[in-house]
């Protein structure tokens, strides 16, 4: 990780370390804008390399810019039928297998347009916590965005419960810093937390990881994004090359 | 024993079962093993069937940061077992209060998704005949 910017950070990361025997503070792990960057670059150039559809946006006469992706969903959470943005150059339309186990009623369901949902997912970063943010949104293809209480149903079962009892980590809807439109964002005050024992690991270890990717492998599930397995195969063929 | 055994294999989606226990290949006290496997279940752990038509795969459990270490750590893991399922599992094993959350790791730094399946992860990642995975406790989700 980069070392601290300001002379203040790196006396208060001293004292901190001095005090308490836990030598790995959590302001060593912030994230500084630059390397936010690099380890969007470093995620994008794997996702083109597998078609995930990640992109970078940049702002016109902004420094800024973020990671979109977007994708489409069945209500249910049922992913087995994706469709590739119509909007992209690229493919047609691909279906994916159809889950055996579906009667002739769900999968009459299936091809209402009313049913599919198109998520917007961006990665943003954070000046005032040092860590990526995930903002993300979610329409039916009429256009209808869904309401707080329907983004609810989507998030994932083994999150739910918990999200629901935590004040702080939780879902809330802001305006979007660079598009100034409404979006639904996972709060990024405890990021550094959850965060902390994996880079801390890896630094131990002498493992390079990239830290957007192990990230959103962590949060993408809690709103229905998941990432394929085969980003963190990417990490681990970097490892076995610098040994 | 015997029916319990019968009950966890014919049921493995259950997770209250802890079915992740069962057959621990380097442990003493091993949970609700019978003697007599079940045709579904194969050989047991210790024999080396064929890759294709081994039920279980071997998973090596490993903690992160300050996260209880498990007495067990070494388990037999049915190959459509989810890491949803396996989080269940270590969390009752270790006792986490439900508002504790738990993640597990593969590469000690990708989180695979809850619905992703043991098996696949083995296929991916496993090396010298298991998988290793590294487990996290965290409050970050309140």
């Amino acid at each position: 990780m980069s070392p601290p910017e300001t002379g203040s950070r790196r006396r208060r990361g001293a004292v901190l370390s001095a005090m308490s025997l836990n030598l790995d503070s959590e302001d060593d792990f912030c994230l500084e804008e630059n390397r936010f960057k690099q380890y969007c670059a470093e995620f994008i150039k794997h996702s083109q390399q597998i078609g995930d559809d990640w992109e970078w946006k940049s702002i016109k006469d902004f420094p800024d810019g973020y990671m979109s992706k977007t994708h489409f969903q069945m209500k249910n959470g049922n992913t087995s039928l994706i469709f590739k943005d119509s909007t992209k150059e690229s493919d047609d339309q691909i279906l994916t297998h159809v889950e055996e186990a579906l009667d002739d009623s769900q999968v009459a369901g299936i091809c209402a347009t009313s049913e599919v949902i198109r998520y917007e997912y961006h990665v943003l970063y954070s000046s005032s916590y040092q860590v990526p943010v995930l903002y993300f949104r979610a329409c039916f293809l009429d256009g209808r965005p869904l309401t707080l209480d329907e983004i609810w149903e989507g998030v994932h079962e083994c999150y739910r419960a918990r999200l629901l009892e935590g004040p702080w980590d939780t879902i809330t809807q802001q305006e979007h810093p660079l598009l100034g439109q409404p979006f639904f964002v996972l709060h990024p005050c405890r990021t550094n937390e959850f965060m902390a024992p994996v880079l801390a690991n890896s630094r131990r270890e002498n493992r390079n990881i990239n830290y957007i990717t192990s990230w959103l492998s962590i949060v993408g599930p809690v709103v229905g994004l998941n990432l394929p397995l085969s980003y963190a195969k990417l990490v681990s063929e970097q490892n076995t090359k610098a040994d | 024993m015997a029916e319990v055994e019968k009950q966890l294999l014919l049921s493995p989606q259950d997770s209250s079962r802890g079915e992740c226990g069962e057959e621990p290949p380097n442990v003493g006290t091993a949970v609700g093993v019978a003697e007599p496997a079940p045709p579904s279940a194969g050989s047991p752990v210790t024999e080396e069937p064929a890759e294709d038509t081994k039920k279980k795969i071997d998973v090596l459990l490993k903690a992160v940061g300050d996260t209880p270490i498990m007495k067990n750590k070494k388990w037999a893991v049915e190959r459509t077992r989810t890491i949803q399922g396996l989080i269940d599992f270590i969390k009752k094993f270790l006792k986490l209060v439900a508002s504790e959350q738990l993640f597990i790791y593969v590469n000690q730094s990708f989180a695979p998704s809850p619905d992703q399946e043991v098996g696949t992860l083995y296929e991916c990642f496993g090396s010298d005949g298991k998988l290793v995975l590294h487990y996290c406790k965290s409050q970050a989700w309140g």
